[in-house]
This record gives C-alpha cells, structure tokens and sequence, in this order.
C-alpha cells in the first residue's frame, strides 16, 4: 500500500494560558479563527501535512493546556516531541518573561536535540502591544532559537512558523542521518536516504519582508 | 126762384151737387148767372169796403214789424254773445269733472288692492321667512313654515300666478331642505368618523382610571381636589364619551326626514353610511405590528364607533336598533380580531406584545362597560399568548446563544468568598463540602449554569407580565408557566445546545455541558419554587422536570463517542507498518502507544461524565481500534504480509488488548472491551499459531476456538502471507520443510476457499 507520508513529526506548543497557542493551531490545521476563548484542557492534538521539498509531511501537533494545573499531563509530552513552539502574548508582558521558564522546561523535560521556535503572538493588536518586536528578538537571539511574531487572527506568519520549524527538523534529521549509518529505520518515523539538504530560507529576511 | 138758390149754396157748406143739379135741371140758368154776378158784386163791394177799413192797421203793423225784426237781430248778438262767455266758463270745469271722475275711479281700485293686497302678505313674509330659514340652514321650522305657506296661506290667497310660482317652488324647495339636511348629515358622519378615535381614546381611559382607582388613591383625590379648593362640582369638558360628539345635526335630520315622511327611508341610510363607516374603521390605516400607536389608534377608532351607536341606540331615537348595533358588532369584532391576529403575530417585540395585550385588555374591559360582548377576543388573547410565548423563547434563544457562544465550559472556581456567595446567590447548590473547602473553590459546574438559571428566571418573569391582568388564577398562571419556562429549557435551550454541537468542541467542553445539564435539571425544582412564590400558588412538586436535556446529552454523548473515533482515526492513519518486515522490533508501534497513552490520558479526564456516557465512549474507542487494526490485516491494498509484519501488529495489538483488560473505565462488564479484539485476535492466533486443522474442523460450530473467523477472511491473510513468502524466498532454494509448509498452505488456502464457496452458495 502507498505511504500516506514520508515524514511524521511532532511539535508541540507551549505558553501561558491564553496566549492563543490553540488559536494557532486552529488557524494552521482549519484555517479559521475564534474570538471566543475555550481554554485547553489537558492536551489535544491536531494533524496536518505539508509539502517540503517535494516530500509529504505529516504534522502531529500537540496543543497543551498552559494553565498551571494541567502541568504534570503536559509536560509527559514534551519527551516525543521533535519541535517545540513556545508561545507568548505581545499584549501580555508577563507570558513573554514566563518564556524563560518555559524554555526551562523544555530543558528538563525534552530530549536535547528539541527543534525549538518562539512566536509573539497576536501582533495584530499593536494598540495593546507591551512586549516590542525587538525584545522578542533580543531573548530569542540570546537562546539562539527562531523567533517570529504571529497573529492567528490575521493569519500572519503562521504557516510560515510551521514551516520554518517542520524544515528546520527535516534538516537537523537528514544530516543526523548522513552522519550516522543510512538506517532504513529509525522508531517510527521513517526516513530517506540521499535527502536532499535545503537550506531554509532566512526567516529574519522573510520577517522583514511581512 | 134763383134767389133760393144761391142762398142754399151759401147757406150749406158742402153738398152744393143737388143744388147745382136743380139749376142745371131748372131753365133759369141766366136769372141764376146774373144772381150770381149780382151775388159777386155785392161779396166784391163788401171786400173793397174791408180793405180800406183795414188798410191803416196793416200798413202800421208792418212798420212795427220792421220794427222788431232790428231788435230780434240786437238780441241774436246778445245771446250768441253770452253763450260763448258761457262757453268758455265750462270747459275747465268740465275737464275738472273728468278728472274728479277719474281719481274717484282711482281711488276705488286702490281701495280694492290694498283689500287684496293684505290677504297676500303674510303669505309673501312667510315665504321671505322660509327662505331666510333655508338659508341659515334652519331646516325644521323651515319645514314647518313650508307646510303652513302650503296648507293655509295658498289657498287663503286667490288664483294669482305668482301664487302658482310659490305653489310650483314648494315641492322644490322641499326637496332642496332633504338634501340639505342629507348635506349636514353627510357632515356630520365626517366629524363622528373623526371624533369616534377621541371618543373611544376617553373611554378607555375612563375605563383605565377605573381599573387603577383604589381606595386610595381616591382618598388623594380628595385630598388634592380639597386643596385646591375645588369643590368638585364644576365639570370642565364632556364627562361622558359620547359627549364629545355633537348629536344635534343628526336628530334635526331625523325630525326633517320624519316631516318629509322618510323616517324609515333616513334610518335605512344613515345604518347603510354607518356600516359602510365601520367597514373602514376597520380597517387600519397602517401596520399594527411596529408600534403601538397604531393599534391604540385602531382600537379607539373602533370603540368609539360603537360607543356612539351605543349611545344612539340609549337614546332612543330609533335611529340604532339593539338588534342593528348587535349584528354590526359581531361582524366587527370578528374582523378586529381577525386584523390583531395577522399583525401581532408578526411581531417580534415582547414589550410591544405587551403593550397591545394590555390594550386589548383595557379594549374588553371598556367593551363591558357598553355591554358589547368581547367574544372572539378572549381567544385572540389566548393565541397571542401562545405567540408572546414564542417571542420570548426567541429571545432567550439569542440570550442562550450568547451566553453559550461566550462559554469557557470549565468549571466555576471561586477564589473569595464574596464570589462564593455571588454564585450560591443565584444558583440553588447544595454542596455542603465545598462549604469548608478551602479557596480556591471549585463548582462542578460552569458559569453557564447560573447564567442559565437567572435567564430561565426573567424570561418567567417576562412571561408572567403577559398573564397578568387576564384575570387567570394563580395556580393555572402558575401551571401555564411552569410549562412555558419547561418548554423554553427542553425547546430554545435544548435548541442552542444541538447547534453548539454542530461545530466541533472540545471533548472537555462536551463532557461540561453533559455535567452542566445535569444541574439545571435538578434546579428546575427550584423554579417551580420560585413560580409558586410569586403567583402565590401552591408549590407542585408531582411535576418533575424529567430528563429534558437527555437529547442534548445524549447529542454530546454521541459526539464524545465520534471525536474519540476520530482521533483513533487519525492515530491510525500515522500506521506505518513495513509489511515485508522481517524481524519484529519487540517494541509496540508509536502510533499505537501514542494513541493509548492519549486516551487512557481523556478517559481519565472524563470522570465527571455520568458512567453510562463513558462507558460508552471508551467502547466507541476501542471498537474503531479493532477495526482498524483488523481492516488493516485484510484490506486489498496491502498484497503481503510476512510473518515478522503480522508479529509487530500482533504485539501492538497486545498492547491495545492490554490497554482494554485494565478498565480504563469503570462500569464496564468483565472483559467487555476485549471482545472487541475477539474476531482480530482469533485471526491472528489462528495465522501465528498455524492451527489450520482445528480451525478446519472446527469450521461451523458454534463456540469453537476460531468461531469468529470466517473462511474468507482466514483465505485473505494466508493469501498474503503466501504472497510474501513467495516474495522472500523467490530466488533461494527451498527447504524440504519449507516446501512441505507451502504445500500445507496451498491445501488450506484450498480448503477455505471451498468452504467459502458452500456459504456463498
Ligand atoms: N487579537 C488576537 N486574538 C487572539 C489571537 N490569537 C488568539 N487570540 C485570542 O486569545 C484568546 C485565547 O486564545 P487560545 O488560543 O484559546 O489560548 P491558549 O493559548 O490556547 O490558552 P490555553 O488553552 O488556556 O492554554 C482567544 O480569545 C483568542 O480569540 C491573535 O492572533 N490575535
Ligand atoms: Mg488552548
């Protein structure tokens, strides 16, 4: 039977509660948007796939709760995850200084080689913004992670934060491969020899041009 | 002789003939000639002698005569004289007498006329009367002075043709009055049809004063009149309705026409004009759905209609039968019931609703007052309320949608007791242990429930607004309304819920909702209560609430059941099993450890879901993964399966079975979720432990090792397996033992293929 998929991976959003990581998700997997806030509880996922390079990929993408309560079921997935998105509120100063102790967590609770990317959510209502632009860059320069802000709303950079980060995985994955032995298999994910390499497009040049 | 002769002839006169016979018989003619000659002589001698004798007194005489006739001459002067004085004396005075004559003539003609002349006055002021009365439109003794010209002073005056004039002019003028007065009628329809409105508007607020007046609000007046020092004796303005109409028009009418004789034919007309008023009274004059105004406008109209012939048919003129008036009134409530009926039920405003069903209810109190009956009215009351009803609902559609379209469906959790009490305010929950726990508090259910409550509760008292004044008893006020505030939970509520689960919500949020439901049912005690207390009726508690959201919840149930199918779904479409594998990992799939860490995780969070629903969502789960998995081994798609394939799914199939044996929920039958992977586990013990004898054997009987296997689908997974096989082995050699194996398999695969053969037949 025909591969539904050449890669499957899983990402995983994290953030303060309300800072709209299921309204991203929302926005990435149904392409709509809902004013109204439903709070997540526990963890849901959702499932898409995306071209890349010609290759089918399957995104799993976990969608976690940020109250503090479902913290113990959350963080049980960060293990699996082979990208991670960390969400903050540009209207909310307090979520973009909690990313610091997101990132920790991440730390303790993820594998190392964890694909990682911070977005600023909800730059669309720049009347409201507390947190800059700048700053956002300045923390995400200083953990060497990707950062770009977001509006599920508007529908602004979304998709291209999706792919940013299913690229930068297929990359760090198709080098581990070349290094190591071609092995037809590894876990569940399945894996192709002679990938070829692609080098994403800069995203701070991409950033600029939005 | 001769001598006697002659003296005979002289002596006799006449009757000479025998004298002068005697002397012609006789001879003595000579003696006698010469006797008569001698006898002329003498007589000649006698003459001459008195001749001269007389002579001197002719000639004397003569001269006097001559004489005389100078003086006769003198005389004719004279008097020819005197007679033309006299002449020219009496010519004046004769043309006098002429004159005289004349005026005398005159005098006795104007005599004459005056005579007649005043027999014909009084009939002329009285036609100048009559006309001057036409004029100022004072049509009644204008009658009355027509008949007296007609009857008394027409004949009293002679056969002039003036007279005639008049005579021929009456029946004219007669004719001009009946139209006039048919003018002023016409006038006065125009100002009724323009007073009734005014005219029933007093009425119904006489009526409104009247239903308002208590006793003590007569005692203010009083009061007040008391103080300003009106003695209330003095009416300002009409008191009574009708009083606003000036009747007066209308009975001189009626009088003309009952001198003219056309009483009836003027009843007649007047009834057919006001029919004809009343078909366009009901008429209304705009839309009666948008505003209350008008419908105030239309009813007054109405009312003060029949006010008026009401007071006409009081009156007593015989102008307005009571059998009229009635008919006429049947016809027209029917139709301003009919007319209220197709425009309320247009309307989409409660407090307009309310409006007109509080005019319609002044409407019927007023109609009481005039002894009209109110019929149909009642009725329309009863409908519209059926239809407030449905506005109401409407509305609280849009309240209901609100509150759930603006729904976190989590919780209530409470961090001051100020907010505690806020939420046990206005929402009847007994939990007596969440009383002592500590902040933060959690409600087992969301704000939708309170929010809901104190909703149901308005709507009740929106809805009592409507049944109040109806006159109803407070226990079937109670009863309408309890069935009403049920109605709107089980109908608009139960409606809102099925369109939120139209779009996907999260499983989370459906199990709130089922839990949610589940305490507004046990609240709808609580309204009864709260209905009771304030119709002021006795509490009935045999009428429960039922399960009036079992739908809705049984809607979520059925879509907790189909999300979780769907996330198996999606956990199945990432299989991505190597069917050539040739050596099994040892390690269950990701999708499948993934998928049950995933669910047994939601089971878990399901809890406050009523048993039944959970067991039925862990059911729906573990059926789909059966089938999947199973629909996996056997779909068309996928040719071969090696052994080593069939190993991973068997032991991610374990994995699933493990996951099925530990009741990740409780409630179930012992082992109840296992049997789903019955069929697929016979099948896969069957293939793995190549136990193709007994299976054979077996075939049919009920309650054998591999019942559930059936022949077609034990020949499609061994049909793969051979393909596989053949796959790997397609270049090497085979072993004896291996070539007995593929022997053993053709026999089978034959044997099964017959068998399906005897069942397909
Ligand atoms: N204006 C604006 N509002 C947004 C945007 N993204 C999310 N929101 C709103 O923010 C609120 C929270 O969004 P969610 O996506 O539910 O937040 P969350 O991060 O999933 O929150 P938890 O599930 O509690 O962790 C919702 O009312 C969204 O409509 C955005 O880009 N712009
Ligand atoms: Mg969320």
């Amino acid at each position: 039977m025909a591969k539904t998929y050449d890669y499957l991976f899983k990402l995983l959003l994290i953030g303060d509660s309300g800072v709209g990581k299921t309204s991203i998700l929302f926005r990435f997997s149904e392409d709509a948007f809902n004013i109204s806030f439903i709070s997540t509880i526990g963890i849901d996922f959702k499932i898409r796939t995306i071209d890349l390079d010609g290759k089918k990929v399957k995104l799993q993408i976990w969608d976690t709760a940020g109250q503090e309560r479902f913290r113990t079921i959350t963080t049980a997935y960060y293990r699996g995850s082979m990208g991670i998105m960390l969400v903050y509120d540009v209207t909310n100063e307090k979520s973009f200084e909690n990313i610091k102790n997101w990132i920790r967590n991440i730390e303790e609770n993820a594998s190392a080689d964890v694909e990682k990317m911070i977005l600023g959510n909800k730059c669309d209502l720049d009347s409201k913004r507390q947190v800059s632009k700048e700053r956002g860059e300045q923390l995400a320069i200083e953990y060497q992670i990707k950062f770009v802000e977001t509006s599920a709303k508007d529908s602004l950079n979304v998709e291209y934060a999706f792919f940013t980060l299913a690229r930068d995985i297929k990359a760090k994955m198709e080098k581990k491969q070349e290094a190591s032995n071609p092995a037809p298999r590894t876990g569940g994910h399945q894996l192709r020899a002679n990938e070829q390499q692609r080098k994403p497009t800069s995203w701070l040049s991409r950033c600029s041009l939005l | 002789m001769t001598n006697a002769t002659i003296q005979e002839i002289e002596g006799i006169d006449d009757y000479w003939g025998p004298a002068f016979r005697s002397v012609y018989e006789g001879e003595g003619h000579e003696a006698f000639v010469q006797q008569l000659d001698e006898r002329i002589k003498q007589h000649d001698k006698e003459i001459e002698k008195l001749c001269n004798f007389h002579y001197q007194g002719f000639i004397d005489s003569i001269r006097e005569l001559l004489k005389v006739r100078s003086h006769a001459e003198e005389l004719h002067a004279e008097i020819s004289n005197v007679d033309a004085n006299v002449k020219e004396a009496t010519e004046s005075i004769c043309t006098r007498a002429d004159e005289l004559i004349r005026a005398r003539r005159v005098e006795l003609n104007i005599a004459a006329t005056i005579e007649k002349m005043e027999l014909c006055l009084p009939l002329l002021t009285t036609y100048s009367k009559l006309k001057t009365q036409v004029e100022a439109k004072r049509y009644y003794p204008a009658l009355k002075t027509l008949e007296q010209l007609e009857h008394v002073l027409l004949p009293r005056v002679g056969p002039y043709k003036w007279c005639a004039q008049i005579a021929g002019d009456i029946p004219r003028l007669r004719q001009a009055i009946q139209d006039a007065s048919m003018a002023d009628l016409r006038d006065f329809l125009e100002n009724i049809r323009r007073l009734s409105p005014q005219v029933g508007a007093m009425a119904l607020r006489q009526t409104q004063d009247l239903l308002g007046r208590s006793l003590a609000s007569i005692v203010k007046n009083k009061k007040d009149m008391a103080v300003l020092g009106i003695a209330g004796k003095e009416p300002i303005g009409p008191q009574c309705p009708h009083e606003l109409v000036d009747f007066s028009p209308l009975h001189r009418c009626l009088h003309i026409h009952s001198v003219l004789g056309a009483k009836n034919d003027f009843i007649q007309y007047y009834r057919a004009q006001r029919k004809q008023q009343a078909r366009l009274v009901l008429i209304p004059s705009g839309n009666l759905h948008d505003n209350i105004q008008s419908v105030k406008n239309y009813l007054n109209a109405v009312l003060g209609f029949f006010i008026l012939e009401e007071y006409l048919l009081s009156a007593g003129a015989g102008l307005v039968s009571k059998d009229w008036l009635l008919d006429t009134w049947s016809m027209s409530v029917t139709k301003v019931a009919s007319t209220l009926r197709t425009n309320t039920s247009l309307i989409t405003d409660p407090t307009l609703m309310l409006s007109i069903k509080h005019q319609i209810v002044l409407f019927i109190n007023t109609l009481k007052c005039y002894g009209l009956p109110a019929d149909p009215l009642p009725l329309l009351l009863q409908e519209m309320a059926e239809h407030y009803t449905e506005v109401l609902m409407q509305r609280w559609v849009v309240v209901f949608r609100d509150i759930l379209d603006n729904a976190s469906f989590t919780p209530i959790e409470v961090e001051t007791q100020d907010q505690y009490d806020g939420v046990m305010d206005t929402f009847p929950y007994e939990g007596e242990e969440l009383e002592t726990q500590p902040f933060p508090r959690k409600f087992p259910f969301s704000s939708i429930v309170p929010a809901v409550y104190v909703q149901v509760k308005e709507f009740i008292y929106a809805w009592l607004k409507y049944s109040a004044g109806l006159g109803l008893g407070g226990s079937r006020r109670a009863a309408a309304a309890r069935h009403s505030a049920s109605l709107l939970l089980s109908r608009s509520f139960t409606g809102c819920l099925s369109a939120l689960f139209r779009r996907p919500l999260p499983l989370m949020q459906l199990v709130q909702i089922i839990v949610d439901t589940k305490y507004l049912e046990d609240a709808t005690l609580c309204l009864y209560e709260f209905i009771s207390n304030i119709t002021g009726s006795e509490l009935v508690t045999t009428q429960t609430a039922g399960s009036m959201f079992q739908a809705a919840r049984d809607d979520a149930e059925q879509q907790i059941c189909d999300k979780l199918e769907k996330k198996v779904d999606e956990f199945l479409d990432l299989e991505n099993y190597d069917w050539l594998l040739v050596e099994p990992t040892g390690q269950a799939s990701s999708f499948v450890t993934d998928m049950l860490s995933y669910l047994s995780g939601v089971l878990t969070s399901l809890e406050q879901l009523p048993e039944r629903a959970r067991v039925a969502a862990v059911r729906a789960a573990t059926n789909r993964i059966a089938t999947r998995l199973r629909n996996l081994l056997l779909e068309p798609g996928v040719r071969q399966i090696s052994s080593g394939a069939l190993h991973q799914l068997d032991l991610d199939v374990i994995q699933c079975e493990q996951f099925a044996a530990g009741e990740p929920v409780p409630g179930l039958r012992e082992g109840e979720l296992l049997e789903h992977f019955a069929s697929l586990r016979q099948l896969l013990d069957l293939v793995n432990g190549w136990e193709w004898s007994s299976y054979l054997h077996d075939v049919g009987i009920d309650g054998g090792k591999y019942a559930l296997v059936t022949p077609r689908d034990a020949a499609t997974l061994l049909e793969k397996l051979k393909e596989a096989e053949q796959k790997s082995s397609v270049f090497t050699v085979l072993k004896k033992n291996e070539r007995d194996r593929r022997k053993l398999l053709d026999t089978v695969l034959k044997q099964l293929k017959q068998l399906q053969n005897q069942d397909g037949s």
